[in-house]
């Protein structure tokens, strides 16, 4: 696959995981992580700078992914349900070990997020970058480990929705 | 010509036993402006840092005592001392770094450096250039140190005031406080595993009344009811300090009986907000054994005015409040762990971080409840109050029991006086 093939087959993939978020179509997010084994992150990046592990969300199997989205969907969290719009730019991908036949990519992009009540009143919510490995099972990009790194870790009222 | 009625009723607190609260100490400015004044600056411990975050001589922290931006930094000797951001000179900031380390601080504007005890050590240009300039013969470094904060610790928790009438910390906490500092931060070393950042759009003490109202905590989070954390059924209750202003809310490990499930069933009926039968597809999180071994599963000690020590199941964490005008507040989060922590056990606990901070299952909806308060009482109409009976109302004592708004009123209580109000409870208004 030449390299541009590869760029464009990755910022489809991100692409998708935007709008299955901003769309709210939660399943499908989900079915863009392995389930055999994945992680999911939100990093601050003061946490990240000072060499401190805690995260603001953090899933460490399949399940923790899937539950994070179903108690949204149940109506378990009692959240400020705003519109989001998810700018994905600045996508990279390299190889994450070119010279063996390991098909996982590295992918880094940046990360913008907009709010939007129900009066239609827009503001910024979040900076930050994602850092992500993929890895290909049988043929699809999945996601193996998903880093958020937020540069706006002064967190506007709450995080319930994954970025 | 018309007549405009006024807006706020001439006795805004009704009740001496401050079961009515006045919503204008919510939106008010002046009344904001009047508690940096009387309350930060006034005859209190504000939290500054705790001694961990300044391991070694030079180590140094910023802070917001109310709005005051102030650096706690630990000198060449291993004392801690605190001081106002801003140079004598000029007022400039000295520093814009959350923390650091230095052997002294110097203002980026003229160059005028302080010892980290606060001292204006050097002066540029005192003596003026090829013997012109300078200042005058009478100006004495000594005069323009920094505006210090006086400096006590217990615990490792590291306070500050600006004011001389302070009572000591421990006299300040009392003893609940104390014993409580000593079961979380003493008997095992904490260190830090990270810090959680949250900006609530609600006032300040909206926070302080969420921290000290365990009445909400089975009703508002459901994560918690349906997955055993939290039962309305629970074993608890609350102490208050002798002036009611800190309180410690506590909750005991109970077996999730028939009995009590019918009781919650009942209490959310018609609600449409319970759910017996929700399962999570990796309950990893609230398998997490509780590591004091003492039964507790949620104590949250809450100290007058801005920091609350909580243990929320096997999660520890310091949280301050700092806030940002009447209707912003940060709630700044130090998550803890402890040095003699197994592997498995910190890796625990960056799977139990999930249940706090923003993005908390269950804290992350006490910031919701905030905006929800904040955005309702600035679109009613003016006056109005809380109205805060749960439990009783009169006079404000320890409880047994869960479901009450008491140390509320305490709260409120110490507030009240130390803002210097007119006199709480009208005659006719007293119940």
């Amino acid at each position: 696959m030449s390299d541009w093939t590869l760029q464009a087959r990755v910022q489809a993939f991100l692409y998708e995981y935007a709008a299955s978020l901003d769309e709210e179509r939660f399943d499908d997010w989900v079915a863009l992580f392995d389930p055999g084994n994945c992680t999911y992150e939100v990093l601050s990046r003061e946490n990240r700078d000072l060499g401190l592990p805690a995260p603001i969300m953090g899933c460490y199997s399949y399940g923790m992914v899937c539950d994070r989205v179903a108690m949204l969907v149940k109506g378990v969290l009692t959240y400020r349900h705003n519109h989001l719009l998810r700018q994905v730019s600045n996508v990279r991908v390299r190889r994450a070990a070119p010279e063996s036949k390991d098909d996982a990519l590295l992918v880094q992009a940046g990360l913008v997020v907009h709010q939007s009540d129900e009066e239609g009143v827009s503001s910024l919510y979040m900076v930050g970058r994602y850092e992500m490995q993929l890895t290909d099972v049988g043929g699809k990009h999945l996601i193996r480990h998903m880093a958020v790194v937020v540069d706006s870790f002064g967190i506007d009222t709450m995080l319930a929705v994954p970025l | 010509m018309l007549k405009v009625p006024a807006d706020e009723p001439s006795t805004p607190w009704p009740r001496d036993d401050f079961s009515r609260v006045p919503y204008a100490v919510f939106t008010d400015e002046d009344i904001y402006r009047l508690e940096n004044q009387r309350i930060f600056r006034g005859p209190v411990w504000n939290y500054l840092c705790h001694e961990i975050e300044l391991p070694k001589a030079g180590d140094f922290v910023t802070t917001w005592v109310g709005e005051t931006h102030v650096i706690t930094a630990r000198n060449n000797d291993g004392a801690v001392h605190a001081f106002e951001n801003s140079c004598a000179h000029r007022g400039a900031k000295l520093t814009s770094a959350v923390r650091g380390n230095a052997k002294r601080l110097t203002c980026p504007y003229h160059l005028w450096t302080y010892s980290l005890e606060g001292d204006l050590r050097a002066v540029t240009f005192q003596h003026g250039v090829g013997g012109k300039g300078g200042m005058p013969a009478g100006f004495e470094k000594k005069d323009h140190g920094l505006n210090k904060l006086r400096v006590a610790i217990h615990g490792g928790l590291v306070f500050g005031t600006f004011s001389d009438d302070t009572p000591t910390l421990e006299e300040y906490l009392g003893p609940h406080s104390i014993s409580q500092i000593d079961r979380l931060l003493v008997q095992r070393k904490p260190k830090v595993l990270g810090y959680l950042r949250q900006r609530i759009p609600g006032n300040w003490k909206l926070y302080n009344e969420n921290v000290r109202d365990p009445y909400h905590g089975s009703l508002l989070h459901q994560f918690q009811v349906s997955f055993g954390l939290q039962q309305p059924t629970m074993r608890g209750g609350i102490k208050l300090d002798r002036d009611l202003k800190n309180t410690w809310n506590h909750s005991i490990v109970t077996e999730q009986d028939a009995a009590s499930q019918k009781i919650v069933a009942d209490a959310y009926a018609g609600t449409g907000k319970f759910n017996p039968d929700l399962k999570m597809a990796d309950p990893a999180l609230t398998k997490v054994p509780l590591d004091l071994g003492d039964n507790y599963k949620t104590t949250i000690l809450s100290m007058f005015p801005t920091l609350i020590l909580a243990q929320v199941d096997n999660t520890y964490a310091i949280r301050h409040l700092r806030p940002k005008g009447p209707g912003l507040v940060e709630l700044h989060i130090t998550y803890l762990g402890f040095e003699s922590d197994t592997l498995q056990q910190t890796q625990d606990k960056l799977l139990t971080v999930n249940f706090i901070g923003p993005a908390g299952y269950i804290s992350l909806e006490d910031g919701e409840a905030l905006r929800l308060v904040q955005e309702g009482i600035r679109h009613r109409r003016p006056g109005g109050h809380e109205v805060l009976e749960m439990g009783g109302v009169g006079p404000i004592v320890d409880t047994d029991y869960l479901s009450q708004e008491i140390s509320i009123r305490g709260f409120w209580s110490f507030y009240h006086q130390i803002m210097g109000l007119p006199a709480a409870g009208h005659p006719e208004t007293r119940p």
